[in-house]
C-alpha cells in the first residue's frame, strides 16, 4: 500500500486556480541611457521619455542627474527606484561634504554606489546606473553598474531598453571592434576621440534607437563634463554642434577644481 | 515569581516549571515566526481620473462611482478632495485606502494650519503635498504594503504663479505632464487630452493654453468616451478647478449620450434572426 | 514669604502643615508676572487677547506669540512661562487630533479644557516635576455654542463669560464685569474686539510696564467659525479707539 501513501503532486492541485492579484513592487519605465569617456571629458546622456507598457506616461522625465562638479549619474529601469536611489546618493554626498569639507571623488562615488546597491541585494533597486565624470587624475571616466552593484570602469556603456541596439554600435565606434587599422597606421586606442565626434555618436545612437525602439524618444539630454582648463569653445561656439541643440552651462555646485558641466539638449521624434 | 517584563500579568500554566536559576529563559515559548503578510487587493474601486492644465489653472475630473468588482456599488462617491486653498487630489483605485489618505492628509493640514498662526509659516504648496504623497506611496510599496491607488495632484503655486499637475501610484512611480490620466483613461483619454492641448499650445507647450471653458469641454468629451467604453464608469462626474482664486469642486454633472446605434448591434438590441 | 526656609516649598509631593502646596503657589507668581491675557465670550463668538510685553526693542514684530491654535475651531492664550504654554499647546493639539481620530467629530471646548486640566493637575502630584507656570484661556465655538475656560497651575478649570489672567487681571476682571453687567443680553464680537482692546490698554501702565503688542484672535462668523487672527485693519481701528477712550478718561479725572 506504500504506493498510495503519497498521492502524486498533480492530485493536490486544484483544477481551477483562483485568480490571485499578487502585488509586484516593480515596473519597467523604458528609455535608454548612454555614457562615453573622452581623454579629458565625459558625456552622459539619456532620453526623456517615461513609459509603462505601450503607454507614454510623460514626454519629459529626467534620467540624468548632476551629482557634483565632476560627476553625473544616469539611471534607467524602474523610475521610482531610480529617483529614490539618486535622492539617497545625493544625501550621502552631502553628508560626505559636511564631514570632509570637499566633494567626493568620482571613484569614491562609484564604490559608494556599489555598496548602496549591494545593501539592497535581497530587495534590489531595479535600476541600471551609469556614472560619468572626471577622475582625480583628470581623465574622463565612465563607470557602469548592474542593479545589485557589480561595477567596472569602461570607455563607454549603453543601458536600458535600447542597450542591445546601441552597445554594438558603440563597440564598433568606440572600441573599434571589427575594424583594422590601415597598414602602417597607428593602432586604435579607445577613449581618445574628440568631443565633436563623441557628441555625434551619441546623437546618432539616440536618433537610431528612437527609430527602432518604441520606448525611446521625445527628447535627448546630454551632460558634458569637462576637465578644468579645457577649451569649451567646441561646445559653445556657433556651428560646432548640429542645428537645433540647446546648450546650457550648469553653474558650479561647490568648491571643485574648476570642472565644468554643460547640458546639451535636443528634441527626438515623438512617435 | 517570574519578574521578566514579558511575563507580567501572565499566570503560570499548570504544567509549567519555573526555572529560578534562569529567570530570563521564560517558560513562555518564543512566538512562532509567522510571515508578515500585507499585500491586499483592491476591493471597492474607482476608475480613471483625468487632469489638464489650462490658462490660469488646472482642472481635474472623476466620476462618482465606487465599484465592488463589476458591481456598481456606490454611485454617489466624491473622488476629488481639496487640501487647503491651492491643492486638489483625485483618486482612482482602492477607495478605502483613499479614505484613509484623506483623513491622514486632513489631519496634517489641520496641524500645519494651526501652527501657522503662531509661527506664521507659509501653508503647504501643491509641490509639498505631492512630494509627501510620492514618499508615502514609495515607502508603502517598499514595505510590500502598498496604498492601492493612482492619484493626480492638481494645484496652483501662489509663489511661482503657475499651475501644478502630478501623478503618483501604488509603486511610487511619479511623473508630471500638462495632461494626465490614470487607469483606463491613460489609454482612452490621454490621446484626446494631448491632442486638444497641443492643438493650441503646440508640442513645445509654448503657445496659448486652453481657456477654462475649452478645458471643461475636452474633459466632458473624455468623460463621455470613457462612459461609452469603460464598463466601470458612470455618467455622473465632477470637475475640480484650482486657480489663484482657490479650489472649486463642481456639482455632479452628466453628458449627453446616444445609444440608438446599439439597437443594430448583434447581442445588444432585439435579435432579428 | 512664610514658606521660605520651612522646607515645605521644595516639592509638590509635600504639603505644608497647613495643607498648602507652595510650588503651586509659586507657579501662580510666574503667571502674575506675565502680561495680561483676556478671554471674552460673546453672543456670536469668542475673543482671545494678550498684552505681549516686549522685553527688547530688537524683537521682530509679531514674534513670540502667546495665542495658539488648537484645532480649527479652538484657540488658547497663555499667561506665564511662554515655553510651558507652547508645551501645553502641543498637548492640546494632540488631544484635539486624537479626539477627531477616535470619534470623527471635532472636540468640544469643555472636553478639551477638562483633559488639559487633568494633564496640568498631574504636574502637581510628583516630586520629579514642577507645576506649569501658566494660566491658560481656552476658547472656541463648538456644537454647544461659544465657550471659554481658564485653567490654573493647580489644574482647576472654570467656565467663564469673560476672564483674565496675568498682571493686572483684577482690574481687567472688574472692567469685564462692568462691561457684561451693563449688557443684559451679552455683547457681540464686533463690539467685543473694541472693548477687549480698550481693557488691555487700560490695564497697561505706560509709565511702569514695558512696551507691548496687542495680539487678538477670535472664532466667529466673520472668521468662518475658525480660530483666526482678528484682521489687522480691525485691530488697528480698535487700538485707535482704545487710546482715544483712555485719553478721554484721563481728561475727566
Amino acid at each position: 500500500m506504500a504506493l498510495f501513501d503519497q498521492r502524486p503532486a498533480y492530485a493536490h492541485e486544484p483544477t481551477v486556480a483562483p485568480i490571485e492579484h499578487r502585488f509586484s513592487p516593480y515596473s519597467d519605465n523604458g528609455g535608454t541611457i548612454l555614457a562615453i569617456a573622452g581623454a579629458d571629458f565625459a558625456v552622459i546622456a539619456g532620453d526623456t521619455r517615461q513609459s509603462e507598457g505601450y503607454s507614454i506616461q510623460t514626454r519629459y522625465a529626467r534620467k540624468v542627474w548632476q551629482l557634483t562638479d565632476n560627476a553625473t549619474l544616469a539611471t534607467n529601469g524602474f523610475a521610482a527606484d531610480g529617483k529614490n536611489f539618486v535622492k539617497r546618493v545625493k544625501q550621502r554626498l552631502e553628508w560626505y561634504e559636511h564631514a570632509h569639507h570637499k566633494p567626493m571623488g568620482l571613484k569614491a562615488i562609484a564604490r559608494m554606489i556599489q555598496t548602496m546597491l549591494y545593501g539592497r541585494r535581497f530587495f534590489p533597486y531595479y535600476v541600471y546606473n551609469i556614472l560619468g565624470g572626471i577622475e582625480e587624475d583628470g581623465t574622463g571616466a565612465v563607470y557602469s553598474f548592474d542593479p545589485v552593484g557589480s561595477y567596472e570602469r569602461e570607455a563607454c556603456r549603453a543601458a536600458g531598453a535600447a542597450q542591445s541596439l546601441v552597445q554594438p554600435f558603440l563597440d564598433n565606434q568606440i572600441y573599434f571592434k571589427n575594424q583594422t587599422p590601415a597598414p602602417g597606421a597607428e593602432a586604435f586606442v579607445p577613449g581618445r576621440l574628440p568631443m565633436a565626434t563623441v557628441l555625434g555618436l551619441v546623437v546618432d545612437s539616440f536618433t537610431s534607437a528612437t527609430e527602432r525602439h518604441i520606448e525611446v524618444g521625445d527628447g535627448l539630454e546630454m551632460y558634458v563634463v569637462m576637465k578644468e582648463g579645457r577649451q569649451t569653445t567646441d561646445l559653445t561656439d556657433e556651428g560646432q554642434l548640429p542645428a537645433g541643440m540647446k546648450v546650457e552651462e550648469l553653474g558650479s555646485m561647490g568648491e571643485g577644481r574648476g570642472e565644468k558641466t554643460f547640458l546639451v539638449s535636443m528634441p527626438l521624434k515623438r512617435d | 515569581m517570574n519578574h521578566h517584563p514579558g511575563a507580567w500579568g501572565q499566570p503560570l500554566p499548570a504544567h509549567a516549571q519555573f526555572d529560578m536559576f534562569n529567570p530570563g529563559q521564560s517558560y513562555r515559548q518564543a512566538p512562532k515566526a509567522a510571515p508578515i503578510t500585507h499585500t491586499q487587493q483592491p476591493l471597492v474601486t474607482g476608475t480613471s481620473v483625468l487632469g489638464i492644465k489650462y490658462e490660469g489653472g488646472v482642472m481635474l475630473a472623476a466620476d462618482n462611482l465606487a465599484s465592488y468588482g463589476s458591481l456598481a456599488r456606490f454611485r454617489d462617491i466624491q473622488r476629488l478632495h481639496p487640501l487647503g486653498k491651492q491643492t486638489v487630489i483625485a483618486a482612482s483605485g482602492d477607495m478605502s485606502d483613499f479614505q484613509w489618505l484623506k483623513k491622514e492628509l486632513d489631519s496634517i493640514l489641520r496641524e500645519e494650519n494651526g501652527l501657522s498662526l503662531t509661527d506664521s509659516h507659509p501653508s503647504l504648496s501643491p509641490q509639498h503635498i505631492y512630494d509627501f504623497l510620492a514618499n508615502l506611496f514609495y515607502a508603502r510599496r517598499s514595505k510590500m504594503n502598498p496604498l492601492w491607488n493612482a492619484m493626480l495632484v492638481g494645484g496652483w503655486d501662489n509663489k511661482k504663479n503657475e499651475s501644478f499637475l502630478g501623478f503618483v501610484d501604488l509603486l511610487g512611480t511619479t511623473y508630471s505632464a500638462p495632461t494626465l490620466a490614470t487607469g483606463y483613461g491613460a489609454h482612452i483619454a490621454t490621446p484626446l487630452l494631448r491632442e486638444a492641448y497641443e492643438d493650441k499650445a503646440g508640442i513645445d507647450g509654448k503657445g496659448p493654453l486652453l481657456t477654462a471653458e475649452e478645458a471643461e469641454k475636452v474633459l466632458a468629451d473624455c468623460m463621455k468616451v470613457l462612459f461609452y467604453r469603460d464598463a466601470r464608469s458612470i455618467n455622473k462626474y465632477q470637475t475640480a478647478t484650482v486657480t489663484s482664486e482657490g479650489v472649486k469642486i463642481s456639482d455632479s454633472k452628466s453628458v449627453e449620450t446616444e445609444w440608438g446605434f446599439a439597437e443594430s448591434l448583434r447581442g445588444y438590441g432585439a435579435q432579428n434572426q | 514669604m512664610s514658606s521660605i526656609g520651612t522646607g515645605y516649598d521644595l516639592s509638590v509631593s509635600t504639603y505644608s502643615p497647613d495643607g498648602r502646596l507652595f510650588q503651586v503657589e509659586y507657579a501662580n507668581k510666574a503667571v502674575e508676572a506675565a502680561g495680561v491675557a483676556i478671554g471674552l465670550k460673546c453672543t456670536d463668538g469668542v475673543i482671545l487677547a494678550t498684552e505681549r510685553l516686549l522685553h527688547s526693542k530688537l524683537l521682530v514684530k509679531g514674534a513670540n506669540r502667546r495665542i495658539q491654535s488648537v484645532d480649527d475651531h479652538i484657540g488658547m492664550a497663555t499667561a506665564g512661562l511662554l515655553a510651558d504654554g507652547k508645551h501645553l499647546g502641543s498637548r492640546a493639539r494632540e488631544e484635539a487630533g486624537s479626539f477627531r481620530e477616535n470619534y470623527n467629530d471635532p472636540i468640544t471646548v469643555q472636553i478639551l479644557a477638562d483633559r488639559l486640566s487633568g494633564y496640568t493637575q498631574a504636574y502637581t502630584c510628583y516630586g520629579s516635576v514642577r507645576p506649569f507656570g501658566i494660566s491658560t484661556l481656552v476658547a472656541g465655538v463648538d456644537k454647544t455654542g461659544p465657550r471659554l475656560f481658564c485653567i490654573e497651575p493647580s489644574g482647576v478649570h472654570y467656565g467663564y463669560r469673560a476672564t483674565a489672567a496675568g498682571k493686572g487681571k483684577a482690574l481687567a476682571k472688574t472692567e469685564l464685569e462692568k462691561l457684561l453687567g451693563a449688557r443684559e443680553g451679552g455683547i457681540g464680537v464686533k463690539e467685543g474686539v473694541d472693548e477687549v482692546a480698550r481693557i488691555i490698554h487700560l490695564v497697561h501702565d505706560d509709565n511702569k510696564d514695558k512696551d507691548f503688542e496687542l495680539e487678538m484672535t477670535w472664532v466667529c462668523e466673520a472668521s468662518g467659525w475658525k480660530h483666526a487672527a482678528v484682521p489687522q485693519e480691525l485691530l488697528v481701528e480698535a487700538e485707535r479707539k482704545a487710546r482715544a477712550a483712555l485719553e478721554e478718561g484721563m481728561e475727566e479725572d
